[in-house]
């Protein structure tokens, strides 16, 4: 799985490509923990090349929220398709996640923060 | 007669997995969300054999088919491992799962939410799990195998 990152002044931008299932998730996992490690804990995932997820690539979100929230950093997810969200919504994670649709709102949301 | 798709126990699979439901599902008429909701369980089940009952050995092998029957779809998995009970295991809720920090405990759940039945057959040498999705506006009687 490719991940594609481009950082900004608040934040850092990860653009997973591809499939995100228990083949794949281990290499986005990595990428969060390299980037907690170095102090990077305001995150946003942009979805929009994210064609397929599983509960391994959910589980790398909700594995990291914890610890993301406790150093006061922040995830938020954008761009999902509707299969993809309709993945986080099956479990009630869209309740738990942040998640809007579109990388501008995601932008704001660190701005505000 | 059922066509297996039979794959090694290797997580690379997977996807070649999702590719043979999806397709199959396409020739069964059964699209959309509904589609989409089935290739998920079916690719939880089989990550969850290839890791925990085969420890992903690629000498190892699973079979999935997917068939049509009484307005039912059904996903079927053989696996020569031992069976999981995945018909009867309760998950973790989801704030025990954040508060744990796990990274598994979200599959099973999915599964159960988005089929209709589970069951498992267990064989001397193969365990089979079923699942059963019950489909809108299908008319009974008239299914494919």
């Amino acid at each position: 799985m490719e991940i594609k990152e481009q950082r900004h002044e608040e934040y850092v931008t990860l653009t997973p490509v591809g499939d995100l299932d228990a083949n794949s998730s281990v290499v986005l996992d990595e990428k969060i923990q390299e980037m907690l490690e170095a102090g990077d804990v305001h995150i946003h995932i942009d979805g929009s090349e994210l064609p397929y997820i599983s509960s391994a690539g959910l589980g790398v979100f909700v594995s990291h929220l914890d610890g993301i929230q406790n150093v006061g950093g922040s995830l938020v997810i954008s761009g999902l398709n509707e299969s993809v969200q309709d993945v986080f919504s099956l479990l009630g994670l869209d309740q738990l996640l942040t998640i809007v649709n579109h990388s501008e709102e995601a932008a704001q949301m660190f701005t505000k923060s | 007669m059922k066509s297996y798709l039979r794959v090694r126990c290797n997580k690379a699979y997977l996807a070649n997995i999702r590719d043979f439901v999806r397709s199959r599902l396409d020739e069964l008429d059964v699209h959309g969300k509904t589609s989409d909701q089935i290739v998920l369980a079916v690719d939880e089940a089989c990550a969850n054999c290839m890791i925990h009952q085969h420890q992903c050995d690629n000498y190892s092998t699973i079979e999935v088919a997917i068939f049509r029957e009484n307005g039912t779809l059904y996903a079927e998995i053989k696996d020569s491992g031992k069976a999981f009970p995945i018909h009867t295991y309760r998950p973790k809720n989801l704030e025990e799962i954040v508060k744990l920090r796990a990274k598994g405990g979200l599959g099973i759940n999915l599964i159960h939410r988005i089929m209709d039945e589970i069951k498992i057959e267990e064989t001397p040498d193969y365990s089979i799990y079923i699942f059963g999705k019950k489909l809108p506006n299908s008319a009974s009687g008239i299914d494919q195998t």
